[in-house]
């Protein structure tokens, strides 16, 4: 009967260590996620998505970074103004 | 394509015009770029990254792709148009999704990223149109565009954008000394073949103040330059494309 009883005090505290290791498993866990989440600014709320645009649009880009464009005199009545902003 | 409706709206922290496209999914486009990289929102990631105290960071394919072009203009402009504001451009070095950087060496992509957003809604356009954001703009077809002290442009294909103080006073920072610019522009206009190439010539014809002509001539580049007073100069790459559209007509 003693015996019995040893076995079920054994068992209590092997439960309340396990919960315990669990316990602190997740805290430490969460602790780290949250330290990742606010360390590492690409750990963004949202999806990460790449650039929208079609790959030759970013190839466009770069290539052209010092290339002058096409004007030539207005026709129209502009529709849109250039201007610092 | 003048005839096109025209839409309105602010974003970036400014006007925006447009024609050709969806005002709806361009604003979407807007608010995806001012997530990412606007120094006034505390969860930007731009913002994030500038409080960041690790030498390196993971951060997004989107941010790291505008970086890239911020380093590449860097390089290309010689330190001119500096992602660090303060010379120290060749510093941060980024790699994929990483980035190096020394720990307080803050960021601003506004030198690119207005002009990209403005590249890529363009590139978005179901078809003729423009779209402009605080005046700097990119169109697909030709587009009628007034100039800054009066008169107007026809830009045929590409990108138009002015620099300069004159809605926001000297914020334009000289990298070689971390001062605003001492230019004797006040507004300088550019022509590229993208609005990146264009907002990039115009901040780089007024940061290299009397040689910001020649600078953007030595590239086929188109600039008008207005003076402090108010007086206009063209350097020669504008004024021989005016002349030979008018002599064409």
């Amino acid at each position: 009967m003693a015996e019995d009883s040893r076995i079920e005090r054994a068992r209590g505290r092997a439960r309340a260590a396990k919960c315990a290791i669990g316990a602190l498993t997740m805290l430490v866990f969460g602790a780290a996620f949250v330290g990742a989440r606010s360390y590492a600014p690409g750990h963004a709320k949202g999806k990460a998505t790449p650039l929208g645009a079609p790959a030759s649009f970013e190839r466009k880009v770069r290539r052209s970074v010092s290339q002058g464009g096409v004007i030539a005199p207005a026709l129209q009545p502009p529709p849109v103004a250039t201007s610092t902003s | 394509m003048n005839a096109a409706a025209v839409h309105r709206f602010r974003a970036m922290g400014c006007d925006v015009v447009l024609a050709g496209a969806d005002p709806t999914r361009a604003a979407a486009l807007l608010e995806r770029y001012e997530e990412a990289f606007s120094l006034f929102r505390a969860g930007s990631e731009l913002s994030r990254l500038n409080r960041a105290h690790a030498h390196v960071l993971a951060v997004t394919p989107f941010f790291a792709r505008a970086l890239d072009v911020a380093l590449s203009v860097a390089a290309r402009t010689e330190g001119l148009v500096d992602p660090t504001l303060s010379g120290r451009w060749s510093e941060v070095v980024s790699s994929g999704q990483v980035v190096f950087r020394p720990p307080g060496l803050a960021l601003d992509l506004n030198g690119v990223v207005k002009a990209l957003a403005v590249d890529e809604a363009t590139a978005r356009l179901d078809g003729d149109g423009f779209v402009s954001v605080g005046g700097d703009l990119a169109v697909r077809g030709p587009v009628d565009v007034a100039l800054p002290g009066g008169g107007a442009i026809r830009v045929v294909e590409g990108g138009l954008a002015t620099s300069g103080t004159a809605s926001r006073g000297p914020h334009l920072v000289d990298p070689a000394h971390g001062l605003p610019a001492d230019s004797p522009w006040e507004q300088v206009t550019a022509s590229g073949a993208t609005c990146l190439a264009a907002d990039v010539a115009a901040k780089v014809g007024f940061l290299l103040g009397e040689r910001g002509p020649d600078w953007l001539d030595r590239r086929g580049i188109p600039g008008r330059f207005m003076t402090l007073r108010g007086e206009i100069v063209e350097n020669g790459a504008w004024s021989r494309a005016t002349r030979e559209a008018l002599t064409c007509t």
